[in-house]
C-alpha cells in the first residue's frame, strides 16, 4: 500500500512537472497598411499556454486592451469593427503539426488550429519561431494575416483608404514553465 | 490510507484533461464607449471626454430660416452664425476650451469636468459631467457714441450646466442637462430676445443609432423661467473616420450656451434653420499620427 502511495505521489510530481508553459504578458500587434494611412495597434496582455504533453497551444487576447495611439480610433475600432461588447476576445486553440524539440536555437514550428474573432471561427495554420531560453522559458514569435472580410468585419466605403482589408497580425511571448 | 489514495486521485482529477485558459477580461468595469458621437451634439455639449493631450476642434454653422425658399437657398444666403471651438484635454477628466461665435462676436472660455463614466456592466449606470463657461461680447458697436457703448462688465455672460447621460441600449442614448446662463446686462443691442439676467433651462439630447456609423439626433431645450420659445432640433450624425459630421434643423441660430438660453427661438417646422457641425479630434504630443 505504501508503495502505491509513493507511486501516486511520483505520478503527481510528474504531472506537476508537466511540459506546460504560460504567459500573461505576451505582445500582440496588428498592422493596418492602407493606401493613405498606416497604423498599428498593440496590446501587452496576450495570455497563452503551450502544453507539450497534451499538444495544446491556447492563446487569447482581451481586444479591449488594444491601443492604436488615438483614443477616438480605439473607440471606433471597438464599437464599429471588433464589436468588443459582444465579442471581447480573439482566441486561438490548436496543435503543433510536429512537436518542437525545444532547442536553444530558433526552431520553425507550424501550428494548426481555430482562430476566433468577431464571433467567427476559422481554421488557420500559423508558422512561428520557438526557442528555449537559458532560464527554461520558451520564446515564441509568430505572424499571420487576418482578412477582415473572412471574419465579417466590414469596412465602410467612406474609410476604405484608411483601413487595410488585410491586417498583419504578429505575436511575441515569453512563456514560463508552470510550477 | 484509503482516504489518502482518494485524496491523491482527487488531486489528479482536479486538472481537467483538456485545459484551455479561462477567458477573462482585463478590466471588468469597462466604460461605455461613445454614448454620443462627439463632445458636441447639435448645439449642446455632451459627456464625451477628451483624452489627455488631445484637442477637439468643432466648426459649427447655423443659417437663415428655411422659409425664404429657393430664392434664398433655404436660408443659406442669409448669413450664417459660425462658431469655432478648440477644446484641450488636460487630463482624462478635465478639458478647457475657447470658442468664438460670429453672432455679436462672442468669445467664450469654457471647461468640462467628468465626474462619472457609465460602465458596460452597469455598476455605474450614468455618466455625469459638469460644464461652465464665461464669455464676452466683443462687437465694438462703432455706430454708437463712445459713451453709449457697453462697458466690458456689461458684455459678460456666464453659463453652467450638469450633464447626466446614459446609453440605454447600444442604439439609444439620452442626456439631461439642467442649464443656466447669466447675462450681467442683457442689453437690447445684443442679438438676444430675453431681457432678464438669469435663464434656466433643461437641455435634452437624444441619439438613436440607425447604422453602425450614423444616428438620428434630437435636441429639446425647454426654458424654465422665461416666456421665450423653447429650442428644438433634429438632425443626423455621421462618423467618417476621424470626423464626425452633424447636420440638423434647429429653431435658433445660437451656438453657445449663453445665447441658446437667452437668444429666443422660432416656431418648430416654420422657422427651422439648417445647421452643420464638423467635429475632429487631434492627438497631440505623440509621433505624427493621422486619423
Amino acid at each position: 500500500m505504501i508503495r502505491f502511495v509513493f507511486l501516486c505521489a511520483f505520478l503527481l510530481s510528474l504531472s506537476a512537472k508537466a511540459q506546460e508553459f504560460q504567459t500573461q504578458t505576451g505582445k500582440a500587434i496588428f498592422l493596418s497598411k492602407a493606401s493613405l494611412s498606416e497604423f498599428t495597434g498593440e496590446s501587452k496582455t496576450l495570455k497563452g499556454l503551450i502544453d507539450l504533453d497534451k499538444n495544446l497551444v491556447d492563446f487569447f487576447l482581451d481586444l479591449n486592451t488594444l491601443k492604436t495611439g488615438i483614443t477616438l480610433r480605439d473607440k471606433h475600432m471597438r464599437e464599429n469593427y471588433l464589436e468588443t461588447e459582444k465579442y471581447p476576445f480573439a482566441e486561438f486553440t490548436g496543435k503543433f503539426e510536429t512537436l518542437p524539440s525545444l532547442s536553444s536555437t530558433s526552431e520553425k514550428v507550424t501550428v494548426r488550429g481555430k482562430f476566433k474573432i468577431h464571433g467567427v471561427e476559422r481554421e488557420i495554420v500559423v508558422v512561428g519561431a520557438l526557442k528555449k531560453l537559458p532560464n527554461g522559458s520558451l520564446e515564441l514569435k509568430a505572424n499571420w494575416t487576418v482578412a477582415l472580410n473572412d471574419y465579417k468585419i466590414e469596412i465602410p466605403k467612406l474609410v476604405f483608404y484608411e483601413l487595410a482589408a488585410e491586417q498583419q497580425v504578429s505575436i511575441e511571448a515569453i512563456l514560463n514553465p508552470k510550477k | 490510507m484509503k482516504k489518502l489514495i482518494l485524496a491523491f486521485a482527487f488531486l489528479g482529477m482536479s486538472h481537467p484533461i483538456f485545459a484551455q485558459l479561462e477567458r477573462k477580461l482585463e478590466n471588468e468595469n469597462l466604460p461605455v464607449d461613445l454614448i454620443f458621437h462627439a463632445p458636441r451634439h447639435i448645439n449642446l455639449l455632451t459627456v464625451e471626454p477628451l483624452e489627455k493631450k488631445s484637442m477637439h476642434f468643432a466648426i459649427m454653422h447655423t443659417f437663415g430660416t428655411l422659409d425664404g425658399g429657393v430664392e434664398n437657398l433655404w436660408g443659406l444666403d442669409n448669413g450664417a452664425n459660425i462658431q469655432f471651438s478648440f477644446e484641450f484635454g488636460l487630463s482624462e477628466k478635465l478639458s478647457l476650451g475657447f470658442a468664438r461665435s460670429s453672432r455679436d462676436k462672442f468669445y467664450n472660455l469654457y471647461g468640462r469636468y467628468h465626474l462619472l463614466e457609465q460602465t458596460q456592466n452597469d455598476k455605474v449606470p450614468l455618466s455625469v459631467s459638469v460644464a461652465g463657461g464665461m464669455g464676452a461680447v466683443s462687437n465694438p458697436y462703432r455706430f454708437l457714441g463712445p459713451l453709449e457703448r457697453p462697458d466690458f462688465s456689461d458684455r459678460l455672460a456666464y453659463s453652467a450646466q450638469v450633464m447626466l447621460a446614459r446609453r440605454f441600449s447600444p442604439k439609444i442614448s439620452f442626456q439631461l442637462s439642467p442649464m443656466m446662463s447669466y447675462f450681467v446686462n442683457p442689453l437690447e443691442i445684443y442679438q438676444i430676445e430675453g431681457d432678464q439676467n438669469l435663464y434656466l433651462a433643461l437641455g435634452m439630447s437624444g441619439k438613436i443609432k440607425v447604422t453602425e456609423r450614423s444616428s438620428l439626433t434630437l435636441q429639446y431645450i425647454p426654458n424654465l423661467n422665461s416666456d421665450l420659445r423653447s429650442n428644438f432640433g433634429i438632425g443626423w450624425d455621421v462618423e467618417a473616420g476621424g470626423h464626425v459630421f452633424q447636420m440638423y434643423f434647429v429653431t435658433s441660430q445660437a451656438l453657445n450656451e449663453q445665447y441658446l438660453l437667452a437668444g429666443g427661438n422660432g416656431v418648430p417646422g416654420e422657422e427651422f434653420r439648417l445647421g452643420f457641425n464638423v467635429n475632429r479630434i487631434f492627438a497631440m504630443g505623440q509621433k505624427k499620427r493621422s486619423y
